[in-house]
Formats: structure tokens, sequence, C-alpha cells
């Protein structure tokens, strides 16, 4: 067997790819500590920040640690295409819990507790 | 393997590799193509267990507790959200680093650096999973059970142990399949082949590391 | 052009046996896991048979049968209905026949990973053993689970339920067992057929069994997972009391354990995320070797092979969104009707085109009427009228009324019971012969078809009509008698039939002991067969299937009745003749 396959790739890109994971890391890290969304702007921004910080790093380590930006084609979609259906049902899903939250607090007259304790209120430190 | 792998761009590319004859991946060794194949299922798995998350904290009419304030550790008299867990995904971040690099040795037919990485990353791997154990006997003391807890919604505690459990199992797994591998190339069992094992035990362990993203994004942040 | 080099096919390490425990127990060739998932199968479809004498029993003759409990009459049902989806269909379908002709048919000398593929077949005995263990645990632990093979909670895990302590776990403890052991031979499955195909085999070169059993493998490795995760929280919320699926409300119910709040729907949704393709991952590999089988033996080449393909892959992934006709009256989101009974419409689209395909191979076609061809050709009008039942079902207006009545149980039978099985029989008088190199018994292969198809069709089809709620131990009780003489005649009718039918099935396992020794040599390729299983140097094939070397594919599976050729049937190792 020949040694030209397999993934060969310079050093220095890994070790650019690991810097950029701990700053995306640190940057996801940084929205709790910032408490956005509770101490400054929305939760639909806390959301979005969220969202961008997961796929970001989500993205980076599939195509470079995992190799998979140097596959072949053939390979990437069999592998990226089928969770589609996954998209289907969270947001089915989404959408079917909305509806029996809904039920629970109109018809079944379930008390809609505003805000949860916190370990503090229940522990007496911190 | 001396297929002749054309350039691999378009759709073209595409409807080439999946109507040739006898492999559909071209240069795809088997183990690799089945741990991909075998990850897809798990990603199943685990956006599975998500789902059910999502679903059971947006049907409950109790309220969600803060991950922020349970999780959150006091250092010296300040209290630091979310530190404990900041610390893990920094340490799966490294371990998975540390892979990378053992898959790159690998191929270059650096066997003692390619073990050495292995096994850095099983360490890392180990204290991961220490760290769980601090977590959840830390909550256990806080009085959250997979039952219930004093906070807010019952399902609190049960996601949090199933869904960290479950990856917890993964990343033990990968430990022990990390220090078998590590061994049996040291002791070379694959110096006949280009060390691709280490490239198909290394998309097994940045799955595990893929996982603790999302778990991350959805459960600790939401 | 030279020819390619096969990645590690030519010179692949087989483990030949060297004792008879490593020949005939862990042995690691596909052909013996195939008849050992075979036989396993074959031995719990028996337990099955049985449990449905049980129900049906008490059904045709109430109370005639003392010991026919309300616990033992729920718990048949459960297990006749899990056992027959899960550890009969799909083991047989994907386990014995996935593994039997992935290979062969591919021009492979075995899996990719034949250990796995070994630990597969051995995970999966666990996991009937473990099913079977629900019976260790009678009496004042309840037994197996009654819950209904859905095994919806909250009911399945509440105390009144037949098996609510131990019978619901080692169900699920089954269910994920089973789930472990499928996906090590799934792995193998699909990896096989994409990368250890042999030379000149395209995808659009494979015979239709292999895209049935390869499709249904996929869908089984996305789709398993919903169960499993669905069999983890029941289990947490029976075990420990966690409330994923376990409504405050039953609370009041069940003084032991202190419920809040989870979402009973939940647990259908995900039950039929998996549970839906499940119904493709039966029939898949039905379709994929019916269309073998009838055109094997009618000496024509199959209609439409393309779109029979891409109907395979347009079924597949439209049956993971499709799920929710199954909950119409479950009460979830309004909406989800109107979109769930769309999807299930359109996915009839391209299954008709399969029928439609069937049909047009058999016209002007020069059939031969043997066995496996009757089977065959049962299985497309049972399915022909379980599909049409089907698009009753999948109107929501329709189904509301039918929902829990015994319509969806005759179709249901028909379409995924029944017409599976009719294939699976079809399969086995057609493989027979290769896997032992005798022929099975004519004359009682032929008693043993026209007992089963007709006597399906008596049990099944009158049910449609029956319009009675299904899951009823008793109707008539003293004041509330709700059935009429006729239907009590009816079922009755049903019930002998059904005693019927099951005795001739051991007609069927006679005739598979005695061809063993006194069948008729078969030869080579008694059928005159095209595909690659037929062209192995030995019959039966010997460990590596193939001799010195791999054979080389020039032609698709399906070159029957060739105009100007000699014989009617040019196999796929032919080379083309050049140009003129």
């Amino acid at each position: 067997m020949s040694s030209d396959v397999g993934q060969q790739h310079p050093l220095a890109l890994y070790f650019w790819i690991w810097g950029l994971l701990f700053v995306i890391s640190a940057g996801s890290y940084l929205i709790d500590f910032f408490q956005v969304g509770y101490d400054v702007g929305t939760m639909e921004l806390r959301w979005a920040l969220i969202l961008v910080f997961m796929f970001l790093k989500a993205g980076y380590i599939v195509a470079v640690f995992m190799h998979l930006k140097w596959e072949r084609l053939a390979l990437i979609y069999a592998l990226l295409l089928p969770p589609g259906v996954l998209l289907v049902l969270v947001g089915l899903m989404a959408w079917e819990s909305d509806y029996t939250w809904l039920t629970r607090v109109v018809y079944f007259g379930a008390e809609v507790a505003p805000v949860a304790l916190s370990p503090a209120d229940t522990l007496g430190h911190h | 393997m001396a297929e002749a792998t054309a350039e691999s761009t378009g759709l073209k590319s595409i409807a080439e590799d999946w109507s040739s004859d006898i492999t559909t991946f071209k240069g795809v060794p088997w183990g690799k193509a089945m741990m991909w194949i075998f990850l897809l299922s798990d990603t199943f798995i685990f956006s599975i267990f998500l789902t059910s998350y999502m679903t059971v904290r947006a049907t409950t009419a109790e309220a969600w507790p803060n991950p922020s304030e349970v999780f959150s550790l006091t250092l010296f008299g300040t209290t630091v959200p979310l530190l404990l867990i900041a610390i893990m995904t920094f340490d799966l971040i490294t371990s998975s680093g540390t892979m990378a690099l053992a898959v790159n040795y690998g191929y270059r037919r650096d066997k003692k650096k390619a073990v050495i990485f292995m096994l850095a990353t099983a360490f890392f791997g180990a204290v991961f999973v220490g760290m769980q154990a601090f977590e959840w006997t830390k909550l256990i003391q806080e009085g959250v059970r997979p039952w219930g807890n004093d906070w807010g919604a019952a399902q609190f505690g049960s996601c949090f142990f199933m869904i960290t459990g479950f990856h917890g199992l993964h990343v033990s797994a990968g430990v022990v399949y990390l220090i078998i591998i590590s061994y049996r190339v040291w002791r070379g069992y694959y110096d006949n082949t280009n060390f691709e094992i280490v490239e198909i035990t290394g998309l097994y362990w940045h799955f595990v590391d893929l996982v603790w993203v999302f778990i991350f994004a959805f459960f600790y942040l939401w | 052009m030279a020819q390619a080099e096969i990645p590690y096919q030519e010179a692949i390490p087989l483990h030949d046996p060297h004792s008879w425990i490593t020949k005939y127990w862990f042995s690691q060739d596909h052909k013996v896991i195939a008849v050992q998932y075979g036989i396993t199968a074959v031995a719990v479809g028996l337990v099955a048979l049985v449990l449905s004498w049980i129900m049906r029993t008490q059904i045709g003759f109430p109370g005639a049968v003392e010991w026919i409990t309300p616990d033992i009459y729920y718990q048949s049902v459960t297990m006749h209905g899990m056992i027959m989806v899960i550890y009969l269909l799909t083991a047989f379908l994907l386990g014995s026949f996935g593994n039997y002709l992935v290979p062969l048919m591919l021009g492979a000398r075995d899996m990719v990973f034949p250990f796995v593929n070994m630990i597969s077949y051995h995970v999966y005995l666990a996991s009937v053993l473990i099913l079977m263990a629900g019976y260790l645990f009678p009496g004042t632990l309840g037994g197996p689970t009654g819950a209904g093979w859905t095994l919806y909670p909250p009911q399945a895990i509440l105390s009144g339920t037949p098996g609510a302590d131990w019978g619901i776990l080692t169900m699920l403890a089954s269910l994920a067992v089973f789930i472990v052991a499928f996906t090590m031979g799934g792995l193998n499955y699909i990896t096989t057929i994409l990368q250890a195909r042999t030379r000149g085999m395209t995808m659009m070169r494979m015979p239709l069994s292999i895209w049935g059993i390869g499709m249904a493998t996929v869908l089984g490795l996305l789709a398993f997972p919903a169960l499993f995760v669905s069999a983890i929280m029941m289990t947490l919320d029976n075990l420990i009391g966690t409330s994923f699926f376990m409504p405050a409300i039953n609370s009041a119910f069940d003084a032991g354990e202190d419920y809040q709040g989870g979402s009973p729907l939940l647990f259908q949704h995900l039950f039929w995320f998996f549970g839906h393709p499940e119904v493709y991952i039966v029939a898949l590999p039905a379709f994929g070797v019916v269309s073998d089988l009838i055109s094997v033996h009618a000496r024509k080449n199959i209609f439409g092979y393309r779109l029979m393909v891409w109907a395979i892959v347009a079924i597949g992934g439209l049956s993971f969104i499709v799920w929710a006709h199954h909950m119409y009256v479950a009460g979830m989101h309004p909406y989800f009707g109107f979109f769930f009974a769309t999807t299930t419409l359109i996915i009839a689209v391209p299954t008709a085109i399969k029928v439609y395909n069937w049909t047009l191979t058999l016209w002007r076609a020069n059939i031969r009427f043997t066995v496996p061809m009757l089977f065959a050709i049962a299985f497309v009008l049972t399915f022909v009228v379980g599909g049409l039942t089907g698009l009753f079902l999948g109107n929501v207006i329709v189904d509301v009324p039918l929902s829990d009545t015994y319509f969806v149980v005759a179709h249901f039978h028909m379409v995924m019971g029944v017409a599976p099985i009719l294939v699976i029989f079809g399969g086995i008088y057609h493989w027979y012969p290769k896997i032992t190199g005798r022929m099975l018994n004519d004359t009682i292969g032929r008693i043993h078809f026209w007992i089963t198809f007709i006597g399906t069709y008596a049990i099944y089809f009158p049910m449609h009509f029956l319009a009675i709620p299904r899951r009823y131990y008793e109707y008539n009780v003293g004041e509330s008698a709700i059935l009429t003489q006729s239907m009590d005649i009816l079922n009755q009718s049903i019930t002998i039939t059904a005693y019927i039918v099951g005795i001739a099935q051991f007609l069927f396992i006679y005739n598979l002991i005695v061809s063993y020794r006194r069948g008729r040599e078969a030869g080579d390729n008694p059928w005159e067969a095209n595909s690659l299983e037929w062209r192995t140097p030995q019959t039966p094939p010997v460990h590596g299937n193939w001799g010195e070397s791999l054979p080389t594919v020039h032609r698709w599976a399906y070159d029957y009745s060739v105009p100007g050729e000699e014989k009617d049937f040019i196999p796929q190792d032919v080379p083309r003749k050049a140009q003129a």
C-alpha cells in the first residue's frame, strides 16, 4: 500500500485551529460570564450568540480535526444530508411542545411558576 | 490503495463516485467508513436526547432552574458562573488538539509521538470524567436528584444526569479505546498499515468533543 | 485498461474454523451467521405464533379456556406484536437475508468485519433471551409486559398493567440490547455494500434485494436511536422515578411514585419516529427480494429498474417525516394532521410505482409458477390490499373513527405482517438450494403456500368489516353485550382459520428439516438465475465464497429472455459481446 493517502496536513494548521477553538470556546463562555440576556442585551441576542459560537466550533472540529473538509464530496454529502430529518423532528417537536404547554396552562390549570429558585435560596450560602 | 481518484468537485464528482464500482467512498478504508457511519447513527442518539430535553423543558409549567447559577463556583469569595463547565470545555478542546496531533504523527509513521499524544488525549479524557464526577457530587449534595430538586422543574435533574451521564460514558469508553489502540500501535499491530487506525480512533474522540459543544450550548448556556 | 485493485478484498484474512465451536457457533462466516439468525428468528417466531393462538382463542371463544386471564391475554398481544416486528421480521430480513445475500450478491468474500458480525448474532441471541426472561417472573412479579407492543406510557409502567414491575424492564432492556446487535450487523451490511463490491459491480447493477436491504439498514441505523433513547428514558421513569413521560396526573393513581409534569406525547413521537421507518425496515428488504423473485421466475427483466431504485431511496427518505400519522387521535398539535396526512399520501406514490412495476414485469412474461413465484405473487396481492386500506388510515378525517378498531389490525397485518412473511417464505424456497445444496419438497411447499395464502386472507380480509374496537379482552359482558351474532361467528371462523394456518407452518418446518438430508440435489443454479450468488464455484458456497479470484461483473442482474440469445438468462459475470 502506498503511503500517499490518508490525511496529511501541515502541523501549523492544527495549531491555528486549536487556538481558534480556544477562542471560540472562550467566546461562548463569555456569553454567560457577562450574563448576556439577563444583565445586558436581550434573550434573543443570547440565543443568537450561543448558536453562532456553537456552529462555528462544531464546524471547525468537523471540517478540520475530523478532516471532513478534505474528504470527497460523495462522503461529505452522505454524512451531512441524513441529519436533515432531525431538523424536521426538532422543528415539529418545538411546535408541539408549545401546544402541550398551552393545553396544560389553559385546560389543566397548571400554574406557571414565574422564576425558578436559585441554589442560594435553598442552600443559604453563595 | 491505488485507486484513480479524480478531482472531487461539483455534483459531477458525487455522481461519478456513487456510480462507480468497488468503492463508493474513494480512498476511504473500511474501518473509517464504518466509524463515520456509526458516528452518524450516534449523532441521531444524542440529537434525540437533546430533542427530548427541549420538549420536556418547553412543556413543563414549572420554571427551569438557571444553569448559570446552579453550575457556578465560588472561588476566593467571588462567585464565577459556569466556571467548572468552562474548565471542562477547555480540557476537552485540549484533548481534541492532542488527538489531532496524534493522527498527524500517525500518518507520518512517527509511532512514538503518535502513542504519546494518544495517551495524552486519554489523560485529558480521564480528567474530564473526574471533573464530571466532582460536578455530579456537588449537585447531589445540593439536593438535585433525577426525580426532583428544590429549585424548579423535576426534569432539570433528569435531563442533566441522563445526558451528561451518557456523554460521560462515551468519554470513558473513548479513554479505554484510546489506551487499547495506543498499546496495539506501540506493539506494532498496525506496522503494515497506514496507521489509519489512529485517525479512526480520532474520529470517535472528536465526535465526543463535538457532542459536548452541543450539550454546552443547549444545556448549560440556553 | 488495467483492472482496478480491490482494496483488502483479494487478501482478506479469513478466520478459517478449526473446531465445531468455531465452525457452527462462533463462526465468522457470513453464511453461517445468516443461518444462525434465521433459525433463532424462526424459533422465536413460533413462540409468537402460539401467542397469537392464545389471543385468538380468547376472542373467538371467550371464557372457553380458563387460564387465559386478562393478564395472559394482554401479555400475549404485546409479546406477539413485539416479537413479530422486531425479533422475527427485522432480524430475519436483515440478519438472515442481509447476511447471506450481501456478500454473495456483491461478489465479496465476506462482510467487511466478520468478527463484529459474529458478535452481532450473539448479542441478538442475548436480546431474545432477555425478552423471554419476562416469562421467568410470573405470578406476583407479573410476568412479561402487557402494555401493547407500542408500550405507551403512562399505562405501560403503572401498576395494574401486567408486567409493570419486571416485564416492562426486561422488554426495554431486550430492545436496547437488540439495537446494539442491529447496529453491529447494520454497520457491516452498509459498509460492505458501499465499500466492498467486486469489479464492475456498480450501484446501478446491484440486484434490487441489495438495494432494499441496504436502504433498510440505513433506516435502521438512523431510526433505532429514537427507540433506544426512549427505552432509556422509560427505564429511568420506571426504575428511579424520573418524569420524562409521566405526567403529574398519575400521582393520584400510583401511590409509589411522585411523578410531575412529564410528556406522554413525547414518547409517542419518539416511538413513531422510530416506528414508521421500522415499517419500511421490514418492507424495503421485502420489496427488494420480491422484485428479484418475480424477475427470475417470470424470465423477464424487472420493469423500470432505475425507478425501482429511486422509489426505494425516496421511500427511505420520506419514511422519516410521516411518523405522526399513527397519532391522529393522540391529542397532538391540531395542525399536525394536515402535515402528516400530506406526507403520508406522498409516500404512497413511490410505493404505488413499485406495485405497477411488479405487475408490468409479470405482464406477458414467461411465468414459471414455482413455489417462490407463488409466494411472490401472493405478496403483491396482499400488499395491494394492505396498501389501499393505508390510504383510508392516512387521511385524518377517515382515520379518526377507524382508530383502534380491527380495521387497523387488518391493515397492518396485511401490509407489514403477512406480506413480508410471504416474501420470507418465497426467499427461503428460492435460496434454500444455495444454502444447503438441496431443493425443498415441492408438494409440501405448494400445500404450505395455498393454506398460508388463502388462510391469511380468510383471517385478515373479514377483519376489515368487523368494525369492533381492538385490544378488548371480552366484548359481551352481561348487559353490555356489543357484538351481534354474525360478528361472533366471524370471530370464531377467524380463530379456527388461524389454528389451521398456524399448523401449516409446522409443515414448512418439517420440509426444512427433511429436505436438508433427503431433498433433491439442486445443482449450482436450479432457477437459472443471473445474480452472483448462483455463480459460486461450490454449492453450498465455502468459506471465502469465490475460490481463487473474485468474479467480474459485466451486466445488470436482469438479463432474462434477451432476444437473439441462446439461453433465456445471462449471468452477471458473462462478458458482453464486442460490438459488431
